[in-house]
């Protein structure tokens, strides 16, 4: 089952209207307070139950935040005997009393340190085989991890650096992702999609200057397949054009090596 | 010997050492348990080099009676990656046998503790004490009844998963639902991808459930009351 799939009319609550923040002591981080939890506009019932959980591994820890119509903050939160509250994460459930069911919820909400930049491809590198790179789905909501093959001589200088390892394989990385997006997950939205990375992905392409179809859903009434790989394929093209200066330099090298030899 | 943490340059050398034993298998491990390569832990805790044990619970049970006797918690040693390391790298033999002339080696995340999240739970030491501490001896066996250098299917699927591996109640289902407690292991058919209520379907109905209900607040029986009949033959 795929974890976008949305049966149950259960709403999101948007990162925008909830604000975390983290109490540290002697360097280390002790408690969290919730300064914004804004649920208006959701509609929920008031008698719903809202709960706070700070998880990461097998730590969870949860936090009765009142009612939807009477949200009680309990902050400051104590995460004192957790293993790691440096790295928690969070997610605000509101939960029927009635019958348990989620009526809204926010997951995945991490703390960035102030000026901290989130990377849309985490790169990581393990031993591959005979295979340089490889695409796995295994981030946040399967968001996906560039693996290099940890077995090339200076691979982690090379996969920074060097001109002819980021033109040969960039590219194809962008498609593979941008391909897997359309057509294996499917876009629910091109504006407010549910799946966080998508969201990420697309805001990158924009950035590219590339217009995305209305429809890249490929369960969708109106997709159009060639739209959707045309698109994938401007966007390849237009990071290609956005770093061109690596192209030069990779064509530079190779005439100096034929002129060499 | 006493509980040493490993350092940088140690988890360097280890991992060299590893990564050398793939070409020759008969290669001795280095002498790590000094300055430079590791130190000694805060508080003294006497660690049997020489144990072997016949189970990943053993491992654990070992650890946990190690730490308590210290009244050292979970919170205080689990973010600690250089014991974890250390620790494999002294019963690296029981991790990495030798076989025919050969070591079995697996990957580096099994020995070299990771501060990667999607990492912790394939650690060798790690992994089980994580699982044994939080669930206690009867809810860990489903995971930790293997061999220890056997990572076990149930581990993969399960502890993999955040959201189902910190539910307690969700792990004292599974247990309930796939562990024979009289013969201590598994119930069989449980890891088959084809019967129906094996463990990867388990997985893709919790997580339907996890975007449906406030699990967190239901008991593990009426946990499995809501699944489907397909697991009907495990309860």
């Amino acid at each position: 089952m795929k974890r976008k799939l949305n049966y149950t009319g259960r709403m999101k609550i948007e990162r925008k209207n909830i604000s975390i923040n983290f109490i540290s002591e002697s360097g280390g981080v002790v408690a969290f307070t919730v300064t914004k939890l804004d649920l208006t506009g959701l509609n929920l019932p008031p008698e719903a139950k809202v709960y706070v959980e700070a998880y990461y591994r097998t730590e969870l820890r949860r936090f009765d935040f009142g009612t939807a119509g009477s949200i009680t903050n309990p902050s400051p939160c104590d995460l004192r005997g957790m293993a790691y509250p440096e790295n928690l994460k969070f997610r605000i459930l509101v939960v029927a009393p009635s019958d348990g069911k989620l009526l809204a919820q926010g997951d995945r909400i991490s703390l960035k340190k102030s000026g901290e930049r989130k990377s849309i491809l985490p790169v990581e590198f393990s031993d591959l085989g005979n295979e340089i790179w490889l695409v796995k789905y295994e981030g946040d909501a399967d968001s996906p991890i560039l693996i290099i093959n940890s077995r090339i001589p200076g691979i982690q200088n090379i996969a920074c650096r060097d001109a002819q390892f980021l033109t040969y394989v960039y590219p194809a990385v962008i498609r593979e992702i941008l391909a897997h997006m359309v057509f294996v997950d499917g876009v629910d939205s091109i504006t407010e999609p549910s799946v966080d990375w998508h969201g990420d992905w697309l805001r990158f392409v924009r950035l590219l200057g590339v217009e995305i179809p209305e429809i890249l859903n490929k369960d969708g009434d109106n997709f159009d397949k060639q739209k959707a790989l045309k698109w994938i394929e401007d966007s390849v093209l237009a990071f290609c054009s956005t770093h061109s200066h690596r192209f030069q330099e990779y064509i530079r090298r190779q005439e100096e090596t034929s002129l060499c030899t | 010997m006493h509980l040493r943490i490993m350092l940088q340059e140690g988890v360097q050398k280890f991992a060299q050492y590893i990564n050398d034993l793939k070409i020759n298998p008969s290669l001795q491990r280095p002498d790590l348990n000094s300055e430079p390569s590791s130190e000694k832990f805060s508080t003294e805790i006497p660690v049997d080099e020489t144990k072997v044990f016949n189970s990943k619970i053993e491992l654990a049970e070992y650890l946990h009676a190690c730490f308590t006797s210290k009244s050292l918690k979970r919170e205080d040693v689990l973010p600690l990656n250089g014991i974890w390391t250390w620790l494999a790298y002294i019963w690296f033999d029981q991790f990495a046998p030798s076989r025919a002339g050969t070591r079995e080696i697996k990957e580096d995340a099994k020995y070299l503790c990771s501060s990667d999240y999607r990492d912790y739970y394939r650690h060798f030491v790690a992994g089980p004490y994580s699982i044994y501490s939080l669930h206690g001896h009867d809810n860990s066996r489903i995971f930790l009844y293997s061999s220890v250098n056997q990572h076990n299917d149930f581990i993969e699927q399960f502890a993999s998963r955040q959201f189902i591996i910190s539910h307690r109640n969700i792990v004292e289902a599974i247990s309930r639902l796939y562990f024979d407690y009289q013969k201590g292991q598994p119930k069989t058919g449980a890891q088959s991808r084809t019967r129906p209520g094996n463990i990867r379907r388990f997985v893709s109905v919790i997580q339907q459930f996890e975007l449906t209900y406030d699990i967190y607040t239901m008991d593990p029986a009426r946990i499995l009351e809501l699944l489907p009949d397909e697991f009907n033959h495990w309860k």
